[in-house]
Order: C-alpha cells, then structure tokens, then sequence
C-alpha cells in the first residue's frame, strides 16, 4: 500500500480542512449556549466549511470545532485524498483500506499522550469544567458526547468496543445516554453486567482523529482501534487510562473516564436527531458516573449538530453503512455493482445495484441486509440494475417510479428490529426499538422475454448509434449550447 | 436569592399542585453549572408569586409551555444507589 498522509489528530484535521478553504477561523467569542449549535447547525444545512471556534465564553483556553465531517470534501481530507475526489472514488479507497490486512494499535506511555497534560480526579471532576455546549435550544440538557467514542471492552471476550453513543451532562458527575438494545454496548450490559449488578467501566474520548471518529462511527466488525490503523495506514496510538484498563487514544482532546450504572437509569433527552426531529422524548436510560476527567492543554471539543441534512450523522453513517453492506453481499457472491445511501435519506434508503442475475435476487438482498447487524439503522432497500447508476437520484428515481410493480415490487417485512428515533413508528414501536422494512424491486423479471416484454430505456445513450452520440456531443457548443461540464 | 428552574413533562398533570411531589429540575441560573440537574422534593404552583423561585415547563420532546409556575424545593432527593456515589 503506498504511503497514506491522512491527518492523525484532531488538531492536524483543523489545519488541513482550513488550508483547503473548508473550515474557517472564528475569532470573536461564541456562546456555548446555543450560539456555538446554531452555527454548526447552519453550517451544516449550507454546507459551509467547519466552524472553528477559538473563543468560547466562560471557558478560556477551550476551543469548538464543529461540523466535522458534514461533506464529502472534508471526509476526502480526513483520508488524505484530495478534497475533490469524487464519492466513488473516495468509497474506492475506503474499502480498499479496510480489506487490507489488520494494523494493531501501540500502547504509548502516558508522558507522551497529550490527552493527559491535565487531569482532574476526585473532587476536582466536574463536567462543567469543560465546555458542554447546549446544542440545540429545548435540548435535555448540554451534550457532552456528539461526535466521540464511548470505549468500553467485554467482561468475558475481552474484545474492545469504540461506539457513537450519545452523551447528555446530567449533573457535574454524571452523564446519561441513548444506548439501544441491539448494540454491542447494548448487549453486554444486558447479558452479563445489569444480571450481576455490576458496573461496566468506560471511557469517553473526544477531539479525536477524524479516521478515528469514522471507525467509531462505522458498523464494521473489525475492531476500532484496527480499524484505526487500516483507515490511516499506521498503528493508532493508544494510551491507559487513569482510573480503569481501558485503554484510549492518546492524541484525544479530552478523555472522560467512569464506570457506568446498569441498574440505575437518569433521565435522557430529548435531542435534535439525525433524522432530522426530535422523534426519542425524555425517558430514563443508561447513566455513566465520571470517576476522571483528563485533557489537553488549549483542548478543542467536537461538536457535531444533527438535524435536517446534512450533517456527519447522515452523511458519514450513509457512507460507511452503504460500503459495509456492499461487503457483506460480496462476500456472499451476490453480483452487486454498488451500494449507496444518500445521506438525504438520513440513513434509511439503501440503494443496491446489481446484475438481475437470478429470480429472488433482490428478495435475497432484502433479507440479508435486514437480517444482517446492520439491519437496525435503515427500513428501505432499493434494489435496481447494473445499467441504473446508484449514485444518481434522477436515475434511481426513474427507474423505481418505472420498473417497481406495486403489487408485485414492493415487499414488506413486519415485527422487525427497529430503533426508538424512527419517525414514522408508532410510540409503541418506539418504546420496544419494533422496525417494519419495505424492499422495492426495480429489476424486471428475469422470466420476462427481453426482446418482446422487457420495455426499452429511451435516452440519449440508449436509442442513438454510438457515432450520432459522438457528432452530437461533439458539435454541442457548436449548435450553440453552452459546454456540459 | 430567587432562583429559576426548569422542567421536562409529558403531561401537564406530572405538576400536581398542593402536595410534596418529586421531580428532576434543571437550574437556569446564569453560570458554569446552568441546565445541570438535581432530583428534588417540592411543591409547584400555577400561581407565580406562591413561592419564590419560579420554574419554566417544557414538554417531553423540548417544546416550551406558556405555562409558568413557581416553585418550593423543600430537600433534595439522592436516588444514587450507595455503590455507585
């Protein structure tokens, strides 16, 4: 593998987005109450460069940086590509990278992890001590955790889980979170620790590398901490925690460290959610008790604000969840030609294309996308031909308001896995995280006769011979049209 | 001092008036410690000037109420279970 130059911290991922004109400087003070969320905010619905923010009120020293990864330019510089690389390509890369061989993180000792320049134990940890922003106005409370990795390991496999879990400051020591029962933090804590009344340690790190937040964003089975070093192409520097085994990335901005309460739950939300509402309401959840708090000097706290798109929340879970999909089906010899889910769908729509190789084939997509662990976060999948490209809505648009039978096309799959944020659930849906899914088949039936039943796509490509598409396009600006970019 | 306060409800109906009730308020006095939260034994009322602190309703999913009440927080309530403070 040539040699990758991604930025490997937080801080190198600011310089690089603001050299590439795609995140500004802010140097006037911002309020962390609201004002900080609803420049993040704007910036993510514009598609404006990320704001960085130097000056926060009441908290010298501390800095936001915001919107992360909201666009496609700034994922392209997040993995060292150029920031006009195209989504292809940069979906390309990613899973050229991660279906290369496991990098395993090194545990660095603590004089040379910044995270730990300052650290506050005992009566010193406060929450308040660092700038928790309200992020948006009639939110539960200030979120703490809104683009971070929850880490935590199982008690009995050992293995180490960096996940996305949403974070609310509750009180000075205590935090409460969205945790949902079909994830990996989910299941350890109602198999093995809430049985045994026993606390489950944790640590959360925030400020991280952006290849570090993609892997703890991703639905990947390989480990974050590998992942880490796959996406980047060297190992992730790892550092011990103060107060628990854990072990956490070492170039973070702040790490908080605790244990959390299985069998005391506080009261969490709402929040502005990715789907664009506030759908979860208030309700008891999962409660992190802060035992450490430990920080750079002149720390930088991410801030990603979900709402309508686009923001991080769909955009980067759109890409990773699509590309891991893609995996799964290949692995299974299934002939896709891509997957795709466009971050407008807020992570609902999969769009699979594939060669119609088979009767059932998109039924068999269906199934093992919804059975797969991935299955929770989407309802919809779409599937089209090897001649429809995925990542063009006008394409996909047509061919399923053409080719999808809406009696025989559209298949419907009750009593499933579903998450308490879906919109369209009903409140009892909501409560027990019960999916519905739907597949809509824009293939045509492969027993159809494709001369005489199989209807015939009118496009320029399609019904010209090759040498009229050539004069055509070559004497375009000729006939006195402006050049097609 | 007068000190404001906020809290989340599904129902309007959780702010029962005339009796010791337990609720979650936020404080939104100005400060490092705005929106943090204390478990609370109180008494509300409809009537603003019953009591002296007042307290803001905002319903479960973050909507402000136009309804204002005033509250009398008479001790905190420690729902922490001993193993974990």
């Amino acid at each position: 593998m040539s040699k990758i130059s991604a930025p490997k911290s937080n801080r190198e991922f600011i310089e690089a987005c603001v050299k590439a004109g795609d995140a500004v400087r802010i140097k006037q003070e911002v309020d962390w109450e609201n004002e900080a969320g609803a420049i993040v905010r704007r910036a993510c619905e514009l598609a404006a460069p990320a704001p960085f923010m130097e000056k926060i009120k009441d908290y010298p020293g501390f800095s936001y940086f915001g919107a992360p990864l909201s666009t496609y330019r700034r994922m392209a510089i997040s993995l060292g590509m150029d920031p006009a690389s195209s989504l292809p390509d940069i979906g390309k890369e990613y899973l050229k990278r991660t279906n290369s061989e496991p990098i395993a993180p090194v545990l660095v000792d603590k004089k040379d992890a910044p995270c730990k320049e300052n650290i506050l134990m005992g009566k010193d940890v406060d929450l308040c001590k660092l700038p928790v922003p309200l992020v948006h106005d009639g939110d539960g409370g200030r979120y703490v955790g809104t683009w971070h990795a929850v880490v935590t390991k199982h008690p009995v496999r050992g293995d180490v889980n960096w996940g996305m879990y949403r974070q609310m400051m509750f009180d000075s020591r205590t935090m409460s979170g969205a945790v949902f029962p079909f994830s990996d933090l989910g299941k350890a804590l109602s198999e093995y620790y809430l049985p045994r009344g026993e606390s489950c340690p944790f640590a959360t790190a925030i400020g991280l590398s952006p290849l570090a937040a993609m892997a703890a964003c991703a639905p990947s089975p390989i480990p974050e901490p590998e992942l880490v070093g796959m996406l980047s192409g060297e190992p992730a520097r790892l550092v011990k925690c103060e107060t628990n085994d854990l072990e956490v990335p070492a170039d973070a901005e702040i790490i908080i460290e605790g244990e959390i309460c299985p069998d005391y739950k506080v009261e969490e939300g709402p929040f502005g959610e990715y789907t664009g509402y506030r759908t979860s309401p208030r309700d008891f959840r999962v409660t992190f008790r802060v035992n450490c708090i430990t920080y750079r000097n002149n720390a930088t706290m991410t801030i990603s604000n979900m709402g309508v798109p686009q923001d991080e929340g769909q955009l980067l879970r759109s890409f990773s969840l699509g590309l891991e999909l893609e995996k799964l089906l290949r692995s299974q010899g299934i002939p896709v030609t891509g997957v795709y889910m466009h971050p407008r769908s807020t992570h609902h729509m999969m769009i699979v294309g594939v060669k119609p190789a088979y009767s059932g084939i998109a039924q068999q997509i269906a199934q093992l996308a919804f059975g797969s662990k991935l299955g929770p976060w989407f309802h919809m999948v779409m599937v089209v031909d090897d001649q429809t490209d995925i990542f063009n809505w006008d394409e996909v648009y047509h061919a399923f308001c053409t080719r999808c039978h809406p009696a025989n096309g559209i298949h419907i799959y009750k009593n499933t896995t579903g998450t308490p944020l879906y919109p369209y659930a009903t409140p009892h849906e909501r409560k027990y995280s019960i999916g519905s899914k739907v597949l809509f088949d824009c293939l045509w039936p492969v027993d159809w006769d494709k001369i005489n039943d199989v209807p015939t796509l009118v496009s320029f490509k399609n019904v010209y011979p090759k040498d009229i598409q050539e004069k055509v396009m070559n004497n375009w600006t000729a006939y006195g049209y402006p050049e097609v970019k | 001092m007068k000190n404001m306060w906020e809290v989340f409800v599904m129902d309007m109906s959780e702010l029962a008036e005339g009796k010791d009730i337990e609720l979650s308020i936020r404080t939104l006095n100005p400060g490092l410690h705005k929106y943090t939260y204390k478990r609370v034994k109180c008494q509300v009322s409809a009537k603003q000037d019953k009591f002296s602190d007042s307290l803001q309703v905002r319903m479960g999913r973050g909507q402000l109420s136009a309804s204002k009440f005033s509250i009398k927080v008479l001790e905190e309530v420690e729902r922490m279970p001993e193993k974990y403070r």
